[in-house]
This record gives structure tokens, C-alpha cells and sequence, in this order.
């Protein structure tokens, strides 16, 4: 365990991305951190180093990206994610190399995985950073994050630990342009017995992709509440969806109501989103809903009450009913 | 059993009193009971009808029929009535109406009512309709008369604010669910709806909601729709004047001031 | 079966009021509530209790107000509450709450399963599950929509995860964090919340738990806020449009043009 007391800041170097690796294939979220960690890199004068764990991972190589370096455990036994033997193998990599910063994707398993090896190194964990930036005089690196459901924007440091370990969200940083001249270094690591666990596996593995929409991952959002009464009401708002390549999500009253399954939940016990257009059609907006997507670019609204709290946040806001104004706007799409 | 006959408040020229629940968060629980006791003895005591709200507004709170045990309150079979709206879970909304046939509390005010994210919503499968899209007050009342036949007296909401068309194509879904009384949410003053409710349906009997409170503002927010509030409100005056221009319906009182108001009242329905 | 449900006390509000100007919610937490996710936790240790028998803990750090909620836990069903409230316990940062709450779990003793909401709502970090499960050494699973258990020393879970589910068997102790989904929270009785009142609910301090000092409260968080601001604001004008569909639709799509976005 690094304590506070054995660190010598200085033996602490380069900027990690923990990739995001589903069945072999890395994810855009991995891209996205690079592009970040990049950008640090150069800040801080040293490299990007890319971490990637799983089984048979494609195209590993990822110095068109940022990286400089990418460390691979290819093994079988990382091909379904065992929290404790990740945790266990990163540690022992982060005191071996002793990176200074650490980027992870806040996505599910980014979010079980990187606590465990915050509180196994010692070092602090900041979630869900929306920037990240480098103090210059002394390397800390300077974390956002929204608290209080977007409410409150926090500065964090952890001046007095290394590495700094931040999380963040799938969409928030961008991937630089790719660059194919890049160059790099690819170290093979293996798992070390010790890291192993062997009273816990992975079953079955169920991947539903028609259900089981990720919010995270779309630009657009075509959100029905209460006023889309019902199925036939969600049908619609998934044909706009389908039009312009976006999902759809849902209030809570919605999916209480059973017209659409949780995993569309937008709020407080939803999920929170952050996409560039947002239409919440026939939402009223209890704050319980508007936490969860107050951060999206344009917020859209479609509502027969003009005064309801989501008409009163929406950058356009349009008086109207739902049934009404949706197919008008899919023929003018479809017109074009 | 012969169920009371919702004609009876008006032949005898009784209120409806509201009387909320304690809420679930309140950090003065036994004060809270302590309070309702008082009230609700109060309007049995004065022969009205003591109405019991169901989490109003979707803010938790608790059940009628668990604090007139908790209590041991009187129940007399015209002066207790229950709102029990779609947000209980299949074996809450059992255990309540079992409690309320065994408390000989017959008077049921049957509405969709408001969510939370604490409130589970009765799901369609449970009360074997699973083709439909969700719960409302028609198919609560379904429920209730197929599988507690000829046990209660259901009453549903008319709310005059809402678009006109659709409330009164439900309304009639209501009756023919089961409907027997109405209570129409706050007016104060004549109300178009409401005349035409009357004539629509000239054997229910309909009892208007009187907003007691004066602050018009609270009254707005519960029934969703800006009212107009430029000029000072009297409760007391409307209610007098509702009480004229609509002597064949009974009144339910909603935020009546037990302290300044209630042994007034009686001298206003005469 | 022994359980422990950590749970968390955070402010709320229940009216959405939005600053014409900012855009921004209007906040004015004047409540304390059971954090939301924290309500699945209970209710998932109270059915496994009432299945296999046992004891069901609940167990939370904060202000002597946080009593509150460990007699909420109690109304539904939850055996005892223990409230670890202490001035040193004040700035810790996940690293810190999940310490302090693992060496509660370890005085607790013989405990086989601790279950945690998904997050609080009030920091939404997440962290604090895993950082227990970290601390004890204990396995871990998160996010799950079921949990069954499947023999003495073995439960079978539900990941949610973005792109479906997977099954995954942990062995015991360990530490689970539960999703909105798993079940259907009873709502308290009036009877459970006058029981609850009587409950004795212990306090716990560092010595209680034999806490290292130094990784306490703000002076063990290996974070610290540095700065705190309010969100950039949403730009103040609404535009607003009404009319026939076919305007509104057209106006919708003019707007849209105005800013790049067709």
C-alpha cells in the first residue's frame, strides 16, 4: 500500500487510460480518454501509456490515438470481468510503473474496478470528471466534477497521493484526430498467480441489444413522460428515435407506468445523461427527472402546458401535443 | 348488509371533512397522531364524514384504515371514507380493503392518484388485466367491485380543469366501472363542468370540493392549472355561496382550520 | 444469514423551481432523506432475512441526525441500526467512508453479506461499495438486478452492465450494490415506525471500531475539494414555439438549422 508518508512524488511518471475492453473489442470510451491523456502528456512533458486487459483484444495497438505505450494482458481468464483479479493485476502494475495519473471509464465496470484499486493503493479517486487539467507547479491534476446532481461544480486535488485516479463518463472528453504516423512501444504482461481468484465466475453472459439501450452512448435523446400516455406513445417517440439515430428515454412515471423498461430511466434513480439534444416530449420535469439530463447541450421540450418546470429549463420550447407534432416533424425529415 | 346511500349527506346536510395523515417523514410522529385523533373525533363528533387521504400529492404519508386501528378510532359506517389510489402494490391494496371491510368502513374514494419514486405502482397483470397499458381509477374500481362484491361504496374525482372532453369520456368509463358518487376537485365559484356534470349524470350524486385554505396558490398547485388569485379569497363566504348556487350536492371540505373554522361551518349549511 | 446495509442520509427537494436567468435548478434541500437507492438495499436485505433467516443491520456514518433514517430502516423491517458519528469522521472522502464503514462491518463480525445502493444521490460516485469490499478484502458485484442465493457460502448475481447482463457467483462475505429494479420497497407501516421509535440505536465512535486516526475524516481522504462553482449557465432565452403541428414542426427544424445541428 502507497502511503502518504513512503511517496516520493517524483517517482511517479506518464498519464494511464485503463481501456474499456468487451469481448475483445475495444471501446469509443477508451478513444475518448486517450484524447484526454494526451492532451496532459503533453502538458506534463511525458507519456501516455494505454492498459489493456481481456481476451483476444483487437487492434491493441492504440498509438494513433495518443498512446505511447500500451501494456497487454491478453488471457482467457480475463475474458469476463472478475472485479477482484482486474483490481488485483492493476495494482500490481501501478506499483511496478507507478504511473502519476490514471483515467478509467466511468461506465460499469470502470465504476466497480477502480475503487477497489483506489483503496487498494491508497490514492484518491475522483468520479465522473467533466475536465481535467494539470497544475503545472506540482503535477496535481485538477478534477471537475459535477455533485448535487450537476448542481454544484467541485475542484478536486490529491495533492499528497500518487497516482491520481479519475473516472469518466462515456462522450465527455474527445478522441484526438488519428494519427497513423504515430509510433510505439507494446509491452506483454501476464497474469501473476497471486493476482488470481478462484471462488468466483461469470455464469452466462446475456447481450441484449435490442432492450437494452445505452443512454451513454447516444447524441440524441427522444425522452416521453407521463403525456406520451402510453405505448403507442413511446412507439413514436421511437420512430423519431430511429429517424435521427437517437434513443429513447423515459421519466419515471413513465416506466412505473409500464410503458417502457427502466434500463430508458433518466433521473435521479435512472441514469444520468449528457447528450447533445435532448427532447423530453409531454415531461413535466420533477426535479428527480431534471437532475438527470439538466447538462445536455440543447434541451428541447414538447408539452400542452407552457409553464411546467422542463418548458421553463428548455432552450426551445414548443406548446403543443405530442401526437400531434412528432409525425409533422418525421414527414419534414423524412422531406429532406 | 344495506351500504349506506351516498343522498344521505345531502338530505341530512353533512360534510365531507378532510383530514390528512400523518406523513412518513415527520419528526414528531406521536404529536402527528395526537393531532389527527383530535380532528377526526371532532368531525364524528359534529356527525360529518371524515375523509382520509391516500399519500396526497405523492408525498408519503400514512394509511387511514392502519391509524383507526393503531388508535382504536370509532367507525361509524357513514362518517369514514378512504381514498385508495393505484400507487400500492397488489398486496398492500388487499391488505387495505381487508382492513377497511373489517372496520365496517364503507365509503371508498377510488382516484389514479400521484406517484413517487417510494410509490410502486399497481401493475395491470396484478389485477388480472394484463392487456391493458397501465392502472388507472376504471380498472382500481374494477378490481375492487369483482373481487369485494357489494362490501363498498365507491366514489371517483371529476376535475372540472382538466380537457373537458376526455374528463367526461372518462367519467362515464368511471360509472359504468362502478362509480357511485362523485367529488369534484376544488371550485370556487359556478363552474361549467360541474353544471354540466350535474345534468349529465342527474342520478350520481356529486359532492364539490370547498378550498378552505386561503391561500388560493396551494390550490393551483394541486390541481395543476394556474387559478386567477388577484382578488383576497374567503373561504367561508364561498363556501356559503357554493352552498347556493349548488343546494343538491353535497360539500367536501378540503384544509379546513380546525381551530377558526370548523365549529363555524355548521352555521353556513342551513 | 448475517447482512449489513450501509445506507446514507442526503439532502433533497421536492419542487423543481428553475432560475429564469441561469436556467439551473433552483436548489433548496431543506430535507434529509434516505438516499433513494438505499431503499433496494433494505429491501433486498429484509426479503433474504425473511427467506433464510438471520439478522438484517443497517449501518450509516453522518450527524447524529442520521438516526433518522436508521429508524426508517427499522420501520421496514431492518433488525438494528448503528450510527458511527464522530468529529473525526467529518471531509472524508469515499476512501475514508468506505474505511470507516469496513472497520464497522469487521466489529460487527460474522457478517456474510453487506448490501449498498447503487450510489448516493448526493456525490453519485459510486464508490463507496467497492471501496468497503476493497478494505475488508472481501469479493465484490455491482449493479445487480437479482441476487439469489445459491448454497451456504455461495450467491448467484444479476449484473447489470451497458450492453445486457451477466451471472456471476460470489462466494461469501461480500459486498453487493443493488440497482433500482431488484425489487419493490415495502413502504413502512405505521406500527413498524411507532416500533422503530423505541429502538435503542447505538453510537459508534473511532474506538469503537479501532480505527487508525490518521486515516479518518479529512486528514485520511487522499482527496480534498479545492473549489466549489455553480454550472456554467444554460443560456437564459427560451425559444418558444407554438401554433399549427406543421409550424411548430417546420420552426422546430428552422431553429435547429440556426444552430448547425441539420
Amino acid at each position: 500500500m502507497i502511503t502518504r508518508n513512503d511517496i516520493e512524488k517524483s517517482n511517479f511518471k506518464n498519464v494511464w487510460v485503463i481501456a474499456e475492453v468487451d469481448r475483445g473489442i475495444i471501446q469509443p470510451v477508451t478513444l475518448e480518454l486517450l484524447g484526454s491523456a494526451r492532451t496532459l502528456a503533453n502538458k506534463r512533458n511525458c507519456e501516455v501509456w494505454v492498459i489493456l486487459l481481456g481476451h483476444s483484444i483487437q487492434h491493441p495497438e492504440l498509438y494513433a490515438y495518443g498512446a505511447d505505450v500500451c501494456v497487454v494482458i491478453d488471457d482467457i481468464r480475463l475474458n469476463h470481468f472478475i472485479d477482484e483479479l482486474e483490481a488485483n493485476v492493476l495494482t500490481r502494475l501501478i506499483k511496478k510503473y507507478q504511473p502519476e495519473i490514471i483515467l478509467c471509464g466511468a461506465t460499469s465496470r470502470g465504476r466497480a474496478l477502480i475503487p477497489r484499486v483506489a483503496v487498494l493503493t491508497y490514492c484518491g479517486l475522483t468520479a465522473d470528471c467533466t475536465q481535467l487539467d494539470i497544475d503545472p507547479d506540482n503535477g496535481d491534476l485538477l478534477q471537475t466534477r459535477p455533485a448535487f446532481g450537476g448542481n454544484i461544480l467541485a475542484t478536486i486535488r490529491s495533492s499528497d497521493h500518487r497516482p491520481q485516479i479519475a473516472s469518466v463518463r462515456p462522450r465527455v472528453m474527445k478522441a484526438m484526430t488519428l494519427n497513423p504516423d504515430r509510433d510505439g512501444i507494446l509491452i506483454m504482461e501476464s497474469i501473476d498467480p497471486r493476482d488470481e481468484i478462484n471462488n468466483k465466475k461469470v455464469v452466462e453472459v446475456f447481450h441484449d441489444t435490442q432492450s437494452a439501450i445505452n443512454l451513454a452512448d447516444a447524441e440524441i435523446i427522444i425522452a416521453g413522460g407521463r403525456g406520451a400516455h402510453g405505448k403507442a406513445g413511446f412507439e413514436l417517440l421511437r420512430q423519431l428515435a430511429q429517424k435521427v439515430g437517437g434513443a429513447v428515454g423515459a421519466s419515471r412515471a413513465a416506466v412505473d407506468s409500464g410503458w417502457i423498461p427502466y434500463t430508458h430511466q433518466v433521473g435521479q434513480t435512472g441514469q444520468t445523461v449528457q447528450t447533445k439534444i435532448y427532447i423530453a416530449c409531454g415531461i413535466s420535469g420533477q426535479i428527480q427527472h431534471l437532475v438527470g439530463m439538466q447538462s445536455c447541450d440543447l434541451i428541447i421540450a414538447i408539452d400542452k402546458n407552457p409553464d411546467t418546470p422542463m418548458m421553463q429549463m428548455a432552450d426551445i420550447a414548443i406548446t403543443g401535443d405530442m401526437f400531434e407534432i412528432l409525425p409533422e416533424l418525421i414527414n419534414e425529415i423524412n422531406q429532406r | 348488509m344495506v351500504k349506506h346511500d351516498p343522498h344521505y349527506y345531502v338530505k341530512n346536510k353533512r360534510y365531507h371533512v378532510e383530514v390528512l395523515p400523518p406523513k412518513q417523514d415527520t419528526a414528531k410522529l406521536l404529536a402527528d397522531l395526537d393531532l389527527f385523533k383530535e380532528k377526526y373525533l371532532r368531525v364524528i363528533q359534529s356527525g360529518y364524514c371524515v375523509c382520509i387521504t391516500d399519500n396526497a400529492m405523492g408525498l408519503m404519508a400514512f394509511q387511514g384504515h392502519e391509524i383507526i386501528e393503531e388508535l382504536n378510532l370509532p367507525v361509524h359506517r357513514d362518517q369514514v371514507m378512504i381514498h385508495l389510489n393505484t400507487f400500492h402494490t397488489k398486496c398492500d391494496l388487499d391488505n387495505i380493503l381487508t382492513s377497511c371491510k373489517n372496520l365496517g368502513i364503507e365509503s371508498l374514494l377510488i382516484i389514479t392518484g400521484d406517484g413517487s419514486d417510494r410509490l410502486p405502482k399497481l401493475q395491470p397483470s396484478d389485477i388480472g388485466e394484463p392487456d391493458l397499458e397501465s392502472v388507472t381509477s376504471v380498472e382500481l374500481l374494477r378490481y375492487i367491485g369483482r373481487n369485494y362484491p357489494d362490501t363498498f361504496v365507491l366514489g371517483v374525482a371529476f376535475n372540472p380543469y382538466e380537457p373537458v372532453e376526455h374528463e367526461f369520456a372518462k367519467m362515464k368509463r368511471k360509472i359504468e366501472a362502478g362509480a357511485s358518487f362523485v367529488v369534484t376537485q376544488p371550485i370556487i365559484e359556478r363552474n361549467v363542468q360541474v353544471d354540466r356534470l350535474l345534468s349529465e349524470h342527474p342520478s350520481i350524486p356529486v359532492t364539490v370540493e370547498a378550498w378552505m385554505s386561503k391561500k388560493l396558490s396551494l390550490l393551483s398547485e394541486a390541481i395543476g392549472y394556474e387559478i386567477p388569485q388577484d382578488v383576497e379569497y374567503d373561504p367561508m363566504a364561498t363556501l356559503s355561496m357554493l352552498h347556493q348556487i349548488y343546494p343538491q350536492c353535497g360539500v367536501y371540505l378540503s384544509l379546513v382550520g380546525f381551530k377558526t373554522q370548523f365549529d363555524l361551518v355548521k352555521d353556513v349549511w342551513i | 444469514m448475517k447482512i449489513v446495509v450501509c445506507i446514507k442520509q442526503v439532502p433533497a427537494s421536492n419542487d423543481a423551481k428553475i432560475d429564469p436567468q441561469t436556467k439551473r435548478i433552483i436548489r433548496d434541500a431543506v430535507k434529509s432523506i434516505l438516499n433513494p437507492f438505499d431503499n433496494y438495499a433494505l429491501e433486498e436485505g429484509v426479503r433474504l432475512k425473511e427467506k433464510f433467516g438471520g439478522e438484517v443491520i443497517a449501518l450509516t456514518m453522518g450527524p447524529l441526525s442520521a438516526e433518522a433514517i436508521l429508524r426508517e430502516a427499522i420501520a421496514l423491517g431492518v433488525d438494528s441500526g448503528i450510527l458511527l458519528s464522530d468529529r473525526t469522521f467529518g471531509g472524508s472522502d469515499t476512501w475514508a467512508t468506505s474505511y470507516v464503514l469496513s472497520k464497522a462491518i469487521e466489529k460487527i463480525g460474522n457478517v456474510d453479506l453487506v448490501i449498498c445502493g447503487k450510489q448516493a444521490v448526493d456525490g453519485d460516485t459510486a464508490q463507496v461499495g467497492p471501496g468497503i469490499a476493497a478494505h475488508l478484502n472481501w469479493q465484490q458485484a455491482t449493479y445487480l438486478m437479482e441476487i439469489r442465493r445459491t448454497d451456504e457460502r455461495k450467491i448467484l448475481t444479476k449484473r447489470l452492465h451497458e450492453n445486457g447482463y451477466d451471472l456471476c457467483e460470489v462466494t461469501l462475505p461480500a459486498v453487493v450494490t443493488v440497482v433500482k429494479g431488484i425489487n419493490t420497497p415495502r413502504v413502512p407501516t405505521l406500527k413498524g415506525r411507532l416500533a422503530s421509535l423505541k429502538s435503542d440505536i447505538p453510537i459508534w465512535t473511532p474506538v469503537d471500531i479501532d480505527a487508525n486516526i490518521v486515516q479518518l475524516g479529512l486528514n485520511g481522504s487522499p482527496t480534498r475539494v479545492v473549489k466549489t462553482e455553480p454550472p456554467a449557465p444554460r443560456s437564459s432565452a427560451t425559444v418558444k414555439i407554438k401554433g399549427s403541428p406543421e409550424h411548430c414542426a417546420q420552426e422546430l427544424i428552422h431553429q435547429l438549422r440556426l444552430r448547425s445541428i441539420l
